[in-house]
């Protein structure tokens, strides 16, 4: 019994059932093509190539947009007056939105996100595993940091604007709790980005075990996600500053 | 043309390459899909992986192996299509239909089988998410341990304990029996 896993006949049992288990599978020589197809580049007909991947993205924005705003509306209408409770979750762009029905309580002791060191702006794209982005609106920042095993970088203006950029993966890394004002939408170069008015309560989520971990009391933010890239934008002051710069990342 | 082949020449632009590695990969996609949660969008969650996959092929290292690489992709990609909406992530397959193959001689045997496996896709199902993702991606996907980690994106830590847990939960929800 000693050597024996107390788990090996249940684990036999779960990968004997994986056989039975009925998933969608098209003809992989059909992917194939329609992946390529999406990749293909025509310089005859740009547009005409380009269209289905775009119309799939509109769509896909469209149901994040719908879902955020059908939420909303539920919240608003259906919600006495009093104590905050989160009536809705959302993920978008590795950022859980913890929608409540009105205005949350303050982070009033800031704490860093886990890991954070300063490094040198120009050695932030060597210390973190995705490829850093900076806004040309914004140009070098005055100071950069380094989180949790180099999953976030984050890059620090003068005048508190802050801009953090992580890899997107399956969890989550922040959390935001709102009250309102609601989300609201603006484009930013072709995404959907999410512009979360008022002052909120962030937090990070830790990989470890799932805890969520109050950070500090955040600015209003833009958040967006381009590629597989999310990025929140604090401190910019308004919607339409913050959209300016997300624009100019390169 | 092995994986190593097949991504050096779809590096160099090489489409037909990249449309085998597509081929190669495309069941075990879809099954990651499907089981961590895409439902009726596997196939748009499949597809935009692998679109995405190759515009970020030059971060691929070259000297890991590719399928954790992709299927963290795919996780990901299956999160933002469907978690995004606000609802649970759910465990979108079924039990095949098709007669039971172990015991054609022995009608009640493989009814009581049958029955098994239900009630142990039941238990899945209602893991604590966390859980449910990790069972899922060790024994339905039949990923090693640091796959999962790489998958999921935790500590390797976090994966022997979670899974631990959720084998442990299992075994208390559907008992010690064997089929």
């Amino acid at each position: 019994m000693s050597s024996h896993d107390p788990f090996d006949d249940l684990t036999a049992e779960l990968t004997a059932l994986a056989d039975f288990l009925d998933v969608p599978n098209p003809p992989p020589d059909d992917v194939a093509a329609t992946v390529r197809a999406r990749l293909e580049p025509t310089p005859a007909t740009p547009e005409a190539s380009r269209r289905p991947p775009a119309q799939r993205r509109r769509r896909a924005r469209w149901r994040i947009v719908t879902a955020i705003v059908l939420v909303v509306i539920a919240i608003t209408a259906a919600t006495p007056q009093g104590r905050a409770a989160v009536r809705a979750i959302l993920h978008y762009a590795s950022i859980e939105l913890r929608l409540s029905d009105s205005t949350p309580r303050p982070v009033t002791t800031p704490t860093p996100l886990p890991g954070e060191h300063s490094v040198a702006p120009a050695d932030l794209a060597k210390q973190v595993k995705f490829p850093i982005k900076t806004p040309t609106a914004l140009g070098t920042p005055e100071r950069a940091t380094v989180s949790d095993n180099g999953r976030v970088a984050s890059m620090f203006w003068p005048g508190g604007i802050r801009l953090d950029q992580f890899a997107g993966t399956p969890s989550p890394y922040f959390f935001k709790t709102l009250g309102p004002p609601w989300p609201e939408d603006v484009q930013v170069a072709g995404v959907t980005a999410w512009w979360l008015g008022g002052s909120h309560p962030l937090g990070y989520i830790k990989r470890e075990d799932g805890t969520s971990v109050p950070l500090r009391q955040a600015e209003p933010t833009l958040i967006w996600q381009s590629g597989t890239t999310g990025y929140r934008l604090e401190g910019a002051g308004t919607k339409e500053h913050a959209a300016e710069i997300a624009a100019s990342l390169r | 043309m092995d994986d190593d082949e097949a991504i050096r020449r779809s590096l160099a632009g090489d489409l037909s390459a990249y449309e085998a590695l597509v081929a190669r990969y495309s069941a075990l996609a879809h099954r990651t899909a499907a089981m961590l949660g895409a439902g009726d969008e596997a196939e748009d969650v499949v597809q935009e992986a692998f679109v995405k996959a190759f515009r970020h092929l030059s971060s691929f290292r070259r000297d890991a192996p590719f399928r954790p690489w992709l299927l963290r992709i795919v996780a990901n990609e299956t999160h933002n299509l469907t978690r995004s909406r606000g609802r649970r992530s759910e465990l979108a397959v079924r039990l095949t239909a098709t007669a039971d193959v172990t015991a054609p001689d022995d009608p009640a045997g493989s009814a009581v089988a049958t029955d098994r496996r239900a009630r142990l896709l039941e238990a899945v199902r209602h893991l604590p998410e966390r859980e449910r993702q990790a069972v899922v991606c060790r024994y339905f996907l039949q990923l090693s341990e640091a796959e999962t980690a790489q998958v999921l994106d935790w500590p390797l830590g976090t994966v022997k304990s979670t899974t631990h847990r959720g084998l442990a939960r299992l075994r208390e929800e559907v008992g010690n029996e064997l089929a």
